[in-house]
């Protein structure tokens, strides 16, 4: 491998712009790479249709599960290029069994699912790596670049399902109106669940994606390689050796030239004398000192300099003091006096005396627990009242015969009338006519107190005390009860007339009334 | 209804009845007549004159019922009403939205009545002395005359009666309640009977005057018109368009039943109808339960008590009853209070009307029993 020779300028570049680069390889050899694949791949999917021709699912997962073995070829393909040796489609071909020897059966399954298999191809097949080695090879080369291949992958997959989706669009658009109209994608998709459905469609929908593959697969596995370049690049600085080399390349000529020069010019220098070396030692610090007189007795002395220097520095614009006030925690150093180790001991002496006293106290606990218990329980029955209509409801729907609830509690006491059944006589038409000759008011009153109480516990109607006895009458018209009515209606009109138009009943009433009366009580035990 | 109507009520004056008792069909309670077993109500021990009477009238008011249903259609609680206010002599506020026949009615009123009939057109440049009347000079005696206005009548019509100002409206007050009108200091008496129908348009409010309290108070019955049903509607139309006078609604050919006099005779004989303390403890109780109850700012004074016994006996004269039931008073329970009543405001913004509130308001009073 020689990297001047590449045919790619080598230079750290990001994962996206690496994979770009690909998808530029890819096309510069995109008739090499498409007819390759075609001519490998086509053969096999035919095959494998006819093979599994009752099957196509089968066959197209077959076709599927092979697709590394076929990504070889397109490696081998792009990284001979790479380096200006561009091989011909026959030498390429003939190639393919030799690529596809090494770690086959690994490669078609349990790595067929990785993510990184774009990425990870050119470590087993270009660098011939497997077991541990490769493992660790790729440790190293997939950090920080598997996500980018990963994101490779599951891109991948979303442009192969929307080209094959865009291929079926444009199959279903040519076909002419005259077939589309008696066909529509429920009824193709209500096809392929039956048994005996049109093969050839879903043999037609895998030659589909066999085709796009092959536009499709070679740039995925460019993609691929490039981004493990660019890895290389980084990692192992091959950008600066390209540098280096070039340099190198164009400074071969000269370097003799230079080295030449260097010892001419080196050579004349004079060798030094050997008495030189007595002088050699260094000069006393008081040699350096001022002796002469004219120079120690100046107005200014060096120390006096070295001084009004040292002055001049510690004023203003050389030194600047400042004070600065601020608040700070008072506790600071107490904070700090809590970590000695006594502080530590007392206050885990006093956890142990707080569990201690935990013991003692786990009655209290034992009774805060039937507390919590009694307070849950009764929010529940709480709950379970509020909601109670709700409940009946409920249990009224699932069918459970429920007690009839006597809604809204019949009044007992009527229009000044006691109404209940308990406050009136066991036999009402005898009481009635033992009253009718001597008070025919009481009599009447007690006959129509029966009726108002029967209509309201067994035909339970839902009567009110303002409720007058036209309005009573009209009710239990609605009960559609033709004797129930007519004793009603008799009974309310000569009721009205004694009660409001004080006129008493004639007696040849009574029989009549307590006839009906029996008549009605006698239907309503018998129902 | 089945019964006969009396072919010529007004050529046997009521008040001269003679003691031959009619035998019509009695007319249970609270019933119509398909009753089956209706009961014979028994005739009062002591004059069959005053039963046969009452039987007179009630078959009066009753064909004056057909009548009118002859010519509104689809409104027989209204025209209920109005017989009630005639019967009673109450004064009628008909409110409606327009086009429900409010005007017709009362034409058709005056029309199968005998006797003076005025209507007034309220308008907002009405006077007070265009209703009841002025004094003008006149020259060949050269005396001051007084000229009687349209009040000075039986029936009165006052249309659109709250577009005319409050002092117009305010001059009907001592007609209405004294039936008097005082001009140039003299008290002159309206003709008996004197009935004010009165109608308004409730939806608008752009150049009209409400009335005031105390003009509300003297309608003894505020009566709603609403719209008629399906069926209702349908023969109306139907009736309506086979006219040769458009739009126009023809009350030209329904029969005078009744006179004045007879008028006069049909409230007095309401009046005489027997009312139980029962009865009358219920109609007082009712006015009083709008004074306490928490919807309600503003109660019915005694004179909605007075109307309810009125309104009660009017009912059942009309109903065919011997005697006051305390359905009757319910009956007109609503038409009674709902104009004497002012809902309180909280009940107004939650969008209550005042019938609904009423409404309960009678579903709570207990009726009388014994």
């Amino acid at each position: 491998m020689r990297l001047t020779d590449a045919a790619v300028a080598i230079r750290p570049r990001n994962a996206w712009e690496a994979m770009d680069l690909g998808v530029l390889l890819a096309r510069r050899h995109a008739g090499l790479l498409t007819a390759s694949w075609a001519l490998m791949t086509l053969p096999v999917f035919v095959l494998l249709s006819l093979l599994l021709w009752q099957q196509p699912g089968w066959a197209m997962f077959c076709f599927w599960l092979l697709k590394p073995a076929f990504d070889r070829l397109p490696l081998h393909i792009l990284s001979r290029s790479l380096f200006g040796d561009t091989p011909r489609l026959r030498d390429a071909l003939r190639a393919l069994p030799g690529l596809l020897k090494p770690q086959l059966l690994a490669s078609l399954t349990w790595r067929r699912l990785s993510l990184t298999r774009s990425f990870d191809l050119p470590v087993l097949q270009l660098e011939g790596l497997a077991g541990k080695a490769r493992s660790q090879r790729l440790t190293v080369l997939g950090f920080g670049e598997s996500r980018p291949a990963s994101l490779l992958t599951v891109i991948g997959a979303h442009v192969e399902w929307a080209l094959w989706a865009g291929l079926t669009a444009l199959l279903f658009l040519l076909l002419p109106q005259q077939v589309k109209t008696d066909m529509d994608w429920q009824k193709l998709l209500d096809l392929a669940a039956d048994e005996n459905r049109w093969l050839w469609v879903e043999h037609l929908s895998n030659a589909l994606y066999a085709l796009l593959l092959i536009v499709w697969e070679p740039v995925y596995v460019a993609c691929g390689f490039t981004l493990y370049l660019n890895r290389r690049t980084r990692l192992e600085a091959w950008d600066i050796e390209l540098v280096f080399r070039r340099l190198r390349q164009r400074l071969t000529g000269v370097a003799y030239l230079l080295v030449l020069g260097g010892c001419l010019l080196l050579a004349p220098l004079p060798r030094p004398a050997l008495a030189d070396d007595a002088h050699s030692c260094p000069i006393p610090a008081e040699a350096l000192q001022p002796t002469s007189k004219r120079l120690t007795h100046q107005a200014l002395t060096s120390d006096a300099a070295h001084q009004a220097i040292e002055g001049l520095l510690g004023e203003p614009p050389f030194s600047n003091t400042q004070t600065v006030t601020r608040w700070r925690f008072g506790n600071e150093e107490e904070a700090e006096e809590a970590g000695d180790p006594a502080a530590i001991n007392g206050f885990f002496e006093a956890l142990r005396k707080l569990m201690l006293l935990g013991k003692h106290l786990e009655g209290l606990a034992v009774a805060l627990k039937v507390l919590l218990w009694a307070t849950l329980i009764g929010l529940l029955a709480l709950l379970l009242w509020r909601y109670r209509e709700w409940w009946f409801a409920f249990a009224r729907r699932l069918g459970r015969p429920w007690p009839a609830r006597t809604a809204s509690e019949p009044p007992t006491l009527m229009f000044g009338l006691d109404v209940a059944p308990e406050s009136l006589p066991d036999d009402v038409a005898a009481e009635v006519e033992r009253l009718w000759p001597s008070h025919p008011r009481e009599a009447l009153g007690l006959l129509y107190r029966a009726l108002l109480s029967r209509l309201l516990h067994r035909f339970q109607l839902p009567l009110k005390s303002a409720h007058t006895e036209g309005e009573v009458l009209a009710l239990q018209r609605g009960l559609d009860d033709a004797e129930l009515d007519a004793f009603a209606r008799l009974l309310t009109g000569h009721w009205q007339n004694l009660a409001y138009g004080h006129r008493s009943p004639p007696d040849a009433l009574r029989a009549q009334l307590c006839e009906g009366w029996r008549a009605l009580e006698r239907r309503g035990d018998t129902a | 209804m089945s019964e006969q109507t009396p072919d010529t009520p007004s050529s046997a004056p009521l008040d001269d009845v003679p003691a031959s008792p009619v035998e019509a069909p009695a007319v249970a309670p609270a019933a119509t007549s398909s009753t089956p077993a209706a009961p014979t109500p028994p005739s009062a021990p002591t004059g069959g004159a005053a039963a046969s009477q009452r039987q007179r009238a009630s078959q009066l008011a009753q064909a004056l019922r057909q009548e009118l249903q002859k010519a509104v259609i689809g409104q027989a609680a209204v025209i209920d009403d109005v017989l009630t206010a005639l019967i009673a002599g109450g004064h009628v506020l008909v409110e409606g939205v327009p086009g429900l026949g409010k005007t017709l009615l009362i034409r058709a009123l005056a029309r199968c009545f005998g006797g003076e009939f005025a209507r007034i057109q309220f308008t907002p440049d009405l006077m007070p002395s265009d209703i009841t009347g002025h004094a003008v000079y006149d020259l060949q005696s050269e005396q001051f005359k007084l000229r009687k206005g349209p009040v000075f009548t039986h029936l009165l019509l006052a249309d659109e009666i709250n577009r005319a100002p409050a002092k117009t409206q305010a001059a009907l007050l001592e007609a209405m309640q004294e039936r008097q009108v005082t001009l140039e200091g003299r008290a002159l008496a309206v003709p008996q009977p004197f009935l004010v129908l009165a109608t308004q348009n409730p939806i608008e409010q752009e150049g009209t005057y409400p009335l005031p309290e105390a003009e509300l108070d003297r309608f003894m019955l505020k009566l709603r018109m609403d719209y008629p049903q399906a069926q209702e509607e349908l023969a109306l139309v139907r009736q309506v368009t086979r006219s040769a006078k458009a739009d126009m609604l023809e009350v030209a050919p329904l029969r005078t039943l009744l006179q004045a006099k007879d008028v006069l005779a049909l409230q007095r004989i309401a009046s005489d109808l027997p009312l139980d303390e029962q009865v009358l403890d219920y109609a007082v109780r009712l006015a009083r339960a709008t004074r306490t109850w928490p919807g309600l700012a503003l109660g019915a004074g005694p004179r909605a008590s007075i109307a309810l016994v009125r309104g009660g006996r009017a009912r059942a004269l009309l109903r065919g009853g011997d005697f006051v039931v305390p359905d009757d008073v319910k009956g007109c329970a609503l038409a009674v209070l709902r104009h004497r009543v002012r809902l309180s405001p909280e009940l107004d913004i939650e969008g209550l009307s005042v019938d609904q509130v009423l409404q309960q308001l009678l579903d709570q009073v207990p009726a009388p029993r014994l």
